[in-house]
């Protein structure tokens, strides 16, 4: 059972869709008696740092996951700004990440893109794998992912770096320790790869 | 590498899909619905979708609308049409679309772009600017305004993309107007998406060469087909899009 | 979540000895040898008349040098109705290569066009260089007749989209004086036909017109009506309009049709038989068999069989499968229902309504009963339709 924390960030329903489409078991909550019965959580995000987490801590829902994720070990899947949270925290605001994967966000520094564009981040880009895992078997990996974002996760550990891309610099576009796994590009608007990601996640 | 994105266009109007001539009275296409479920199968880069009666109906997103749609894309979408207000942006923003675009509320009051993007995020907010030569002066002209400092003053206020759409080219299918997205292209540095006039792959290929990587969208292209200007939904499959971004000069896909 | 009519569309007694009809359709009788109506006709009357034509090359090649010579100086010669379908598409092929014909293809959306079609049909016309004309019907009211249909609780209800196919067609032909109409209709995989208790006839406008005033909550201003009487009377024998159906004239075996097609063209097939509208695949599939008990595989099926192109072996255990994706219809019945801007619930309380049948509402079907016996007499119609 899919567990797709919601808590008023990201596209809960997009990621429903396609659990539905693969005929995969979901529950779409922000209620943390509901989300017990989870036995993957997905955290979706969209928007600013601060705002995110803030409703998280004063939800309980940050204490839940800690539990779940920690101690309980259940996979969990940060997107986007869900990705950003599991940082110890961001240049973009003053709040504290989960921290479970360590490492800070930062905002990309646009003197070292060459040419137009500069930020944010936006289309469709490539992650170059940088540790083998099943959570990307049979990905198109020239067709990529759709990525859409001003801030990167910068990871302490070069281990916890699952998958990089190349925009200024070369930073970590997915990440993972043990059953924590955050990307950062949207793997619910990447058509069939993304359909992949999430279908591979179930497994695990 | 971050690619050339190519974006088709659909505009709503009475709730059925329709395809203007220089914004002008529109031919029917159908059902939204479904044009999106065929776009969402040809795996396209992303669609933008623009209610254009919703200012002049004086009425606000249509939310219902919105949803069936995001029910329907697994690709990035982008909305825009009667968006005014930060509930309106963070409403659709929450029903699975990536991105609100706002026109003449930008213009009427330029300060809701620095709100909603505080709301929603800087990479969430994209600004259509709607372009037409006035008279035969060369200066383009926004409503009152000029395209390129209002471009600029869009970025400054949090945008997170800018779409010129050229009015004098729409539905003509006779090429991009290259010289006005050249002026906005140099003015700015955030992402840009040019719209208006395309009538071919190679116009694509073209605006890639000279913009690198860019989003290029089209109503008019993907929606007909032939002399007859007959309804049918197209997409450059994976291989003729390779062959459009290369002969644009983008060789690494 | 979806309940189930039918919960085994094969029980119901007799089935033919020679082909898969079987008692689902209720007016069926059999001969001594247990063979079905169905296939007396085909062998005493279709075949007789198919092989004829198919022998009659000289009558064919008279027809296509008209088409021609009508044509000269005109931007087009005929008009081929093109679905996207392998009837149609072949047709199309046909039409440019082999009878060197320049068809004008002609396309009606009627909002339920599925990638696939919409691919297959961009492909060929691309690669054979036709030109593309195309009328979209208005989806508001297309969705609300539809919906009248389903609130009918006839079995019907894909008779909003096949009415405005031809009724545009025909519409199109009479006011641009297109002499020539060609379409994809064949013996070789449709000497079956659905019996009438399935799907009546599509063409009936008083029937049309009474389920709408009945359940319509729009009135059909844009939405394309044709009437029997025009099209098969007014519009042959006073504007010499003619409906041309070369596929019963040249040698037609689907399946290589099909990788013809694939090898040329790059056109992908469907599961099923009208699959390239979606509204199409969901009736056909699911909401006829498992409201109606009525599975048109059985008719398409035993076409196939009476013209050798399938075992009866064959099609009896393709017919032990349900004739639809049990692990997505689902998601079918939500779009359907999303599409229509109905809730599933409602979609649900249609489904389980009382079924009624055309004879619960106006209609022509006496005008129907005499015409066709009119042109059975003339020999102007073989294909058995009850």
């Amino acid at each position: 059972m899919i567990g797709i924390v919601d808590y008023g960030s990201g596209n809960v329903y997009a990621i429903a869709n396609i659990y539905k489409r693969l005929n995969i078991d979901y529950l779409i909550s922000g209620n943390t008696n509901e989300l017990q019965r989870a036995t993957h959580l997905l955290l979706p995000g969209v928007g600013a740092f601060d705002e995110t987490m803030r409703i998280l801590n004063n939800s309980g829902l940050k204490n839940f996951l800690d539990e779940m994720v920690l101690e309980k070990k259940k996979p969990v899947l940060g997107i986007c700004v869900g990705m950003q949270l599991l940082a110890e925290g961001s240049e973009e605001g003053d709040l504290q990440g989960f921290g479970w994967i360590k490492g800070y966000v930062k905002k990309f520094d646009e003197s070292l893109l060459e040419q137009k564009p500069h930020l944010p981040h936006l289309g469709w880009n490539t992650v170059e794998i940088q540790k083998v895992h099943q959570i990307f078997k049979n990905i198109d990996h020239q067709k990529g992912f759709y990525f859409l974002h001003s801030y990167f996760f910068d990871c302490s550990h070069i281990d916890d770096v699952l998958g990089t891309t190349n925009y200024g610099l070369t930073y970590a576009s997915a990440i993972n320790r043990d059953n924590i796994f955050g990307m950062q590009f949207h793997p619910e608007k990447s058509h069939l790869n993304g359909l992949t990601i999430f279908n591979n996640f179930s497994k695990i | 590498m971050l690619r050339p994105r190519i974006i088709p266009c659909l505009l709503i109007k009475d709730k059925g899909l329709v395809k203007t001539v220089q914004f002008g009275d529109g031919k029917y296409v159908g059902d939204p619905l479904n044009a999106v479920k065929i776009f969402n199968e040809k795996e396209v880069d992303e669609l933008m979708i623009l209610d254009i009666d919703a200012t002049i109906q004086k009425r606000g997103p249509a939310f219902e609308l919105i949803k069936n749609i995001a029910i329907e894309s697994r690709m990035p979408l982008c909305y825009g049409g009667g968006v005014k207000t930060v509930d309106q942006a963070k409403k659709i923003i929450s029903l699975g679309v990536e991105k609100v675009a706002l026109s003449s509320a930008a213009i009427e009051n330029p300060r809701v772009i620095s709100q909603i993007a505080n709301a929603v995020g800087t990479q969430s907010v994209v600004v259509v600017i709607d372009v037409k030569y006035r008279g035969g002066v060369s200066s383009a002209e926004v409503m009152s305004h000029n395209p390129v400092p209002f471009a600029r003053k869009c970025e400054q206020l949090g945008a997170g993309e800018i779409v010129i759409n050229s009015i004098d080219k729409d539905g003509m299918m006779n090429g991009f107007d290259m010289k006005l997205m050249k002026e906005i292209r140099d003015s700015i540095s955030l992402p840009m998406t040019i719209l208006g006039g395309a009538a071919s792959l190679d116009d694509i290929s073209c605006a890639i060469k000279e913009f690198g990587v860019i989003g290029v969208a089209a109503g008019s292209l993907f929606v007909f087909k032939g002399k007859y200007k007959a309804v049918l939904i197209t997409y450059p499959n994976a291989e003729e899009k390779r062959a459009v971004l290369s002969n644009g000069g983008f060789n690494n896909y | 979540m979806i309940n189930v009519k039918f919960e085994n569309q094969n029980k119901l007694g007799k089935i033919c000895t020679n082909c898969v009809m079987d008692t689902t359709d209720s007016s069926i009788y059999f001969d001594t040898n247990g063979m079905c109506d169905h296939c007396i006709n085909f062998y005493s009357k279709t075949l007789v008349s198919w092989e004829k034509s198919l022998a009659n090359s000289d009558t064919f090649n008279k027809t296509l040098d008209r088409i021609r010579y009508y044509g000269r100086g005109k931007e087009f010669d005929c008009i081929i109705g093109m679905s996207g379908g392998i009837d149609s598409s072949y047709l199309v092929y046909l039409a440019k290569e082999v009878f060197n014909l320049r068809p004008l293809v002609f396309h009606v959306d009627a909002g339920w066009n599925t990638q696939v079609a919409v691919n297959n049909i961009e492909c060929i016309i691309e690669k054979l260089d036709l030109d593309l004309y195309t009328h979209v019907v208005d989806w508001e009211e297309m969705k609300d007749l539809q919906l009248s249909y389903f609130k009918a609780g006839v079995p019907h209800i894909d008779t909003p989209q096949d009415h405005a196919f031809f009724a545009t067609m025909y519409n199109f032909a009479s006011k641009y004086n297109v002499k020539y109409i060609l379409t994809g209709a064949n013996y070789s995989t449709e000497c079956v036909r659905n019996p009438v208790e399935w799907m009546y006839y599509q063409s009936d406008v008083i029937q049309l017109k009474d389920i709408h005033k009945k359940f319509g909550t729009k009135p059909l201003r844009n939405y394309p009506l044709t009437s029997i009487l025009w099209h098969k009377l007014y519009l042959p024998f006073i504007k010499g309009i003619k409906v041309i159906m070369p596929l019963n004239h040249f040698p037609y075996i689907k399946s290589e049709a099909m990788q013809l097609l694939q090898d040329k063209f790059g056109w992908q097939p469907y599961p099923q038989k009208h699959f390239e509208s979606r509204f199409t695949k969901f009736y056909e599939s699911y909401w006829l068999p498992k409201k109606f008990g009525y599975d048109v595989r059985k008719v398409q099926y035993s076409s196939l069989i009476l013209t050798g192109q399938m075992t009866r072996e064959d099609a009896i255990e393709k017919l032990k499968q349900p004739p639809y994706n049990e692990s997505t219809i689902h998601q079918d019945f939500e779009y359907i229902a999303n599409k229509l801007g109905i809730t599933i619930k409602e979609l649900q309380t249609y489904f389980e309504s009382p079924n009624k049948t055309y004879k619960n509402y106006a209609s022509q079907e006496s005008i129907y009963k005499i015409g066709s016996g009119v042109f059975k007499l003339f020999g102007l119609e073989n294909a058995g339709k009850r």
